[in-house]
């Protein structure tokens, strides 16, 4: 071919892209160290290292960092335990001159569920009141960011089963269900393939329903009691529960906490004449009476 | 006795003041808050639960301080100074890594430029919150002296935090692929 000052143009301007191709690292340690993108956790692989005589291989990861003497030319073993960290590592080989690349691990198969169920009672009927959150991580516990399914079971005491699956993302799923109205203790176990983790909460019974007193007089003592307690479901509200017996008559106003005890409330007020009483328990309000030193009214 | 007195020149007066302004000015400079690295916290659209502005405050911070600790204790080896930011995986991990790299007689130098979080998991009770940090760092391997390689790009974590008592731990802290967002 006849050399021309514009095919001596070309050459040197593909010459000068080459060289520059050259110098930047990324292709020249493509070029240099050949290793996989993504490796998965707790997998060793070989690369292939160029050049000959003795050099140094390093590698650094989340939590290992590996130097030793290698015979370049050959092929290197990274081991399967070098690599059980999740994230990016950093291979670097020195013989005269240092290449590098770097890859990332993923982590494994789903092996355990972190999960959490809150809270750990809960009011009967109340909507979006539970909420449970899986984590799933892999046997070397790094978050599996994959989309898994996690299969939400919920067994309530006495009730029928209802079990909903949700995808993970980021490595978690999660769910918020409403109490049933039955009280009692509820089981939700996350499922993820052979992984399971159960975990129970309570739920009792909400706010009073219909709540009721009647007073029996004695000379100057009214002695009240209230009709058995319970929510809107008909589950009885445990023991301990406080309620409140307010009482106003001549002497002024007196409020009076008592707890329930065997399903209801009991008190005893002395009157000065004609007494108003009402009752509450939490934010619900009973029946309000009236009554004399001689008798109910 | 006959009473001395001392002149100072206006120029010694004026050196003086500038040494006591610059200790003032070095000494703040070396404070970890002036030495923290960018942090901007995107909690737009959190569930199941929204975060209250304080919180996202102090998860800015605190991250910012973890990295700092982490940048610290990378360089020179001490995994001890990470115990203030990190708890779990992530401590126990980065604990492990700087033991063998310092056996190793390597260290890591990362020049921090910022960090954009995006928080993208806030549990209910508030117990655990899931961000996804793009950070752009400059990491600089060595081995003593030598400088094996530099590493100037864009890094992608998921970052698992909890609060203590007092404060928001780095629970895990692992690096992705970008294209895993």
């Amino acid at each position: 071919m006849k050399r021309t000052p514009e095919n001596g143009f070309a050459r040197f301007a593909g010459l000068s892209i080459l060289a520059l191709l050259c110098m930047l690292p990324g292709w020249a340690r493509a070029a240099e160290l050949q290793v996989p993108a993504v490796v998965e956790a707790g997998r060793g692989f070989t690369i292939s290292v160029d050049g000959s005589g003795q050099g140094t291989f390093y590698l650094v990861g989340p939590d290992h960092v590996v130097k030793r003497t290698v015979s370049l030319g050959g092929d290197l073993q990274i081991q399967s335990s070098d690599v059980r960290a999740a994230g990016r590592y950093q291979l670097i080989v020195c013989g005269s001159s240092c290449n590098s690349a770097v890859f990332d691990v993923k982590a494994a198969r789903p092996a355990h569920l972190s999960f959490f169920l809150h809270p750990s009672r809960v009011p009967v009927s109340t909507p979006d009141s539970i909420d449970a959150s899986a984590f799933v991580f892999d046997q070397y516990f790094n978050l599996v960011l994959t989309p898994e399914t996690v299969d939400f079971r919920i067994a309530p005491a006495g009730g029928a089963g209802v079990s909903r699956q949700v995808s993970t993302r980021n490595g978690v799923a999660w769910m918020r269900i409403n109490s049933t109205p039955h009280e009692g203790r509820v089981q939700v176990t996350a499922v993820l393939d052979k992984v399971e983790e159960a975990r129970v909460i309570q739920q009792v019974a909400a706010e009073a329903c219909g709540l009721r007193m009647k007073a029996v007089t004695s000379g100057d003592t009214a002695v009240l009691e209230t009709d058995p307690i319970r929510d809107c479901s008909g589950n009885a509200l445990p023991d301990g529960t406080v309620v409140s017996f307010t009482k106003i008559d001549k002497a002024g106003k007196s409020t009076v906490d008592t707890p329930i005890k065997k399903g209801v409330a009991r008190m005893q007020f002395s009157m000065h004449g004609p007494a108003q009483i009402d009752v509450a328990c939490g934010v619900v309000l009973g029946n309000e009476i009236v009554v004399t030193p001689t008798g109910k009214l | 006795m006959k009473r001395t007195r001392r002149n100072f020149s206006p120029g010694l007066a004026r050196a003086a003041i500038f040494v006591f302004a610059a200790c003032v000015l070095a000494v703040g400079q070396s404070s970890p808050e002036a030495s923290l690295p960018q942090v901007h916290l995107d909690a737009d659209g959190l569930a199941p639960r929204p975060i209250e502005e304080l919180t996202g405050t102090t998860i800015a911070r605190q991250y910012a301080l973890a990295w700092h600790d982490l940048a610290e204790a990378l360089e020179f080896d001490r995994s001890g100074r990470i115990d203030e930011g990190f708890v779990g995986f992530a401590k126990d991990r980065l604990t492990q890594r700087i033991s063998e790299q310092k056996q190793a007689g390597l260290h890591v130098r990362i020049v921090d430029h910022g960090h954009h979080l995006k928080a993208v998991f806030y549990s209910t009770d508030g117990t655990a919150m899931q961000l996804v940090d793009q950070a752009q760092l400059e990491i600089q391997t060595f081995d003593g002296n030598k400088l094996l390689d530099t590493q100037n790009a864009s890094h992608s974590y998921v970052v698992l935090m909890t609060p203590g008592a007092d404060r928001w731990y780095v629970r895990d802290l692992e690096e992705v692929s970008s294209k895993s967002f």
